[in-house]
């Protein structure tokens, strides 16, 4: 496979699982702080800052009052804003253009007709009402590709360099949300017991990672911190936690580098590393500093990312 | 506009008894060959048709069947206009049209063989030298080269009218990279979701089998000593108006579709980076074209090309197809010698007929076009595309005058030509949602290889849809047909 295209394809796979979380974290946090118990959890203004520090964007003037239809549109459909979820749809079909003739029929037109979609929804509806028929769509979609992915192209070192990326983008948004969710529930504090820990934002953080109801089902209690980061970041049969993303990658990167001998310096042997790492954290430890883990997890994801280009794309 | 969904969709058809119509005879009756698909089609009322339009159009559009169109302000999708009422071609229709566009490619082949080795034709005067000498097409460096197999123009696509005596005339010759099969492909893909049920009543010859004989003919011009050839299909990238065509290609024939950045030269061979390392690359499809082939030979500044290509070609470690140099045998002015270029390397009479020409760069037939612009259609002879074509009989006073001096400022720029009548077919038109008669033409598509030849059995019709219009390029807003050939 041509190293230009491994790269159009493993951005691709990027692109389309943001786009999935952007969208749903603009669902998720706007209908669960409808009726939050936590007054500042219901505040408007709360909610549209968690969205915009969320999209890399925070909001540093406290006094700084927020129109709402501005942060959606800015989120979502504002071309001129580089991060907006009609760039990474665009993104992501850019990347498909460039990889075409790689990918079936089926994966093509599936993205194809996405970013068509997305490309000609009407702007005002979505503003005035459709927030969440869009962002349902778009999650919705996404989900699709994923199927055409995993059902429509040979699981050779073209699959496995989509799900590179998907996964790695996926333990990314997900430690990217613990991120926003911790910073909210610091502030929106539960009402009983230790304040912190039971905030009504880990529900909400669990939402977003689409593990509520799983959560629920293991642990048979509303979510607090310790379940939710054990859940979202060390509990390898979560689909979203960053444990199974690392577990998965690094199934992908077997594919791509199959020789027996440990070479220290190549990103098969850092993913080890990272992955092994966490198969042997405990949560209490994270929370403990859990803005530290946080920055730490980041920066270790990036420089995995940054070694794959290296050893694969770098031309 | 208001539906009137009842009247059937044909009640609005004009025939116009000047143009040669497809589909009806002299009498205003169907011909026999199109009676079945005349009596289905006009049994659907405009409704049902609408819908069938709708959905073939959103088929394209998800597909990412789109071209752009240059020169906009913001480049556009837009989907290449497909009309649902195909186009058929008899059995001995089309065997006429086979053996020619082989004779003419073989010809060619010949031809450009003898101009960069011998120049035996401009040597004995059957050519003039001075078409090629001023020629920009004409490549020294491609003198005294010898192309893997042979072969030069493996890819030919030979543009056929049917004038309103009925018989076929070619247009032009197309052996530099002739583009438009996969649209062929995509029409008959098209076609045949909408409008399955037509199809049992014809036998229709398959199209699909392009790709696999592409690629046949690809390794057929393998550089010597090379058991199992490594092809790819060059691409300047996905902003290039065929850039659906070139990822088709490589798509069907399970080869990677590169762009120049993706390939190297190293130690007179050529390479792919690819993620385990480079990869020796045998066999280039180009859709490039010459100048942009290799900065160190060509074009100094391009970025799409590979550096130091040439020298790898020169070496006969690389076949690039189709052959740098090919447009020197298939601009304006070389087609009006065909003919005699038929006859001299082949020993045969033409299969196909060439349409009468007069050379601006000859004194007497300068004359002669001057005087009779409006009867004329005037060509620039190395442009592409449909652009620079006057018509004479669509000129004011002052256009004519334009074009004479035009002319005289450069004759060997222009050649002049009757205007042909291009034969008429029925069209559905979504603006009065009836059929109406509109021009068409016919691309055929041949591949010539080391022993191995072979011509799609179907092509591009493409259609004029502005009424009265003569230019069927897609770029001038041109649609096209799906192309049935029927089996003997």
């Amino acid at each position: 496979m041509l190293a230009r295209v491994a790269n159009n394809l493993f951005w691709m796979g990027r692109y389309i699982e943001r786009s999935e979380y952007i969208a749903r974290y603009l669902n998720v946090n706007y209908f669960s702080s409808l009726d939050a118990p936590h007054p500042l959890s219901q505040s408007r203004q709360f909610v549209l800052r968690s969205m915009l520090f969320m999209m890399g964007q925070p909001v540093s003037d406290p006094d700084l009052e927020l129109d709402e239809e501005e942060v959606f549109f800015d989120i979502t459909f504002n071309e001129e804003n580089p991060f907006s979820l009609i760039n990474n749809v665009n993104y992501a079909r850019d990347n498909a253009n460039s990889s075409r003739d790689q990918m079936s029929t089926e994966l093509y037109e599936s993205i194809n007709k996405f970013y068509h979609a997305v490309q000609n929804y009407p702007v005002e509806f979505f503003k005035k009402k459709g927030l969440y028929d869009f962002t349902v769509y778009v999650t919705e979609m996404t989900a699709v590709l994923r199927g055409k992915i995993r059902g429509t192209i040979l699981h050779d070192e073209i699959y496995a360099i989509i799900m590179l990326g998907i996964n790695l983008e996926r333990a990314t948004q997900i430690v990217r949300i613990i991120n926003a969710k911790y910073n909210d529930a610091k502030l929106a504090k539960g009402s009983y017991g230790d304040a912190f820990r039971n905030s009504y934002e880990w529900t909400t953080l669990l939402k977003c990672g689409e593990s509520y109801d799983m959560h629920r089902r293991l642990n048979k209690k509303a979510p607090n911190s310790i379940s939710t980061l054990n859940f979202m970041l060390l509990n390898a049969q979560n689909p979203k936690s960053v444990m199974n993303c690392l577990n998965q990658v690094y199934n992908h990167i077997l594919v791509l580098d199959s020789s027996l001998i440990n070479d220290k310096s190549t990103v098969k042997f850092y993913i080890g590393k990272i992955r092994s790492e966490y198969e042997f954290k405990i949560a209490t430890e994270i929370e403990d500093d859990i803005q530290e883990n946080i920055d730490d997890l980041l920066n270790k994801l990036t420089i995995i990312s940054q070694k794959i280009e290296e050893e694969y794309f770098n031309y | 506009m208001k539906l009137n969904t009842s009247h059937p969709i044909f009640s609005a058809y004009k025939k116009n008894p000047k143009l040669f119509d497809e589909i009806f005879n002299k009498n205003g009756e169907v011909k026999q060959i199109y009676t079945k698909l005349f009596e289905l089609y006009g049994g659907l009322s405009v409704e049902d048709f609408v819908n069938l339009n709708d959905k073939a159009k959103a088929s394209f559009f998800n597909q990412g069947i789109t071209f752009q169109v240059y020169s906009e302000a913001k480049q556009k999708e837009k989907i290449f206009p497909f009309d649902l009422f195909p186009r058929i071609i008899a059995p001995d229709e089309w065997q006429t049209i086979e053996k020619g566009a082989i004779q003419r490619s073989k010809a060619l082949n010949l031809f450009l063989w003898d101009i960069y080795h011998d120049k035996k034709i401009l040597k004995q005067g059957i050519v003039p030298v001075s078409l090629l000498s001023s020629s920009v097409n004409y490549l020294d460096q491609m003198m005294d080269l010898d192309p893997p197999g042979g072969i030069y123009n493996h890819v030919s696509g030979t543009d056929l009218i049917k004038h309103s005596d009925g018989k076929y005339y070619v247009l032009e010759d197309n052996i530099r990279c002739p583009s438009g099969v996969s649209y062929v492909i995509s029409n008959r893909t098209a076609l045949k979701r909408a409008l399955f049920g037509v199809f049992n009543h014809y036998r229709t010859h398959s199209v699909t089998d392009y790709a696999e004989n592409l690629l046949d003919i690809l390794e057929s011009v393998k550089p010597h000593g090379v058991d199992q050839p490594t092809c790819v299909v060059l691409t300047p990238g996905m902003y290039n108006s065929a850039y659906y065509e070139h990822s088709y290609l490589a798509k069907s024939m399970g080869v990677e579709l590169v762009e120049g950045r993706d390939l190297y030269v190293e130690n007179n061979f050529v390479y792919m980076k690819t993620i385990k390392g480079p990869e020796r690359v045998d066999v280039i499809y180009r859709r490039i074209d010459d100048h942009f082939l290799d900065p160190f030979e060509f074009m100094p500044d391009s970025s799409l090309g590979v550096p130091g290509l040439f020298s790898v070609y020169r070496q006969g470690n690389v076949c690039i197809v189709n052959a740098p140099g090919t447009g020197a045998a298939d601009d304006k002015a070389i087609y009006t010698f065909m003919p005699e270029i038929i006859k001299y390397y082949l020993g045969e009479e033409p299969i196909l007929n060439n349409v009468q020409t007069y050379h601006c760069s000859k004194p007497d037939q300068l004359q002669y076009v001057l005087e009779n612009i409006p009867d004329l259609v005037v060509k620039p002879v190395d442009e592409a595309g449909g652009y620079g074509i006057s018509i004479g009989n669509r000129l004011t006073k002052q256009q004519i005058q334009e074009v004479k001096d035009q002319i005289k400022a450069n004759p060997r720029k222009y050649i002049a030509q009757p205007i042909m009548s291009l034969s008429v077919h029925a069209t559905y038109i979504e603006d009065s949602h009836s059929f109406e008669q509109r021009h068409i033409d016919l691309r055929t598509f041949t591949l010539l290889g080391k022993d191995k030849e072979f011509v799609l059995k179907g092509g591009l019709t493409r259609v004029a849809l502005q009424k009265g219009n003569l230019i069927v390029n897609s770029s001038q807003g041109g649609g096209s047909k799906d192309t049935w050939v029927l089996k003997k």
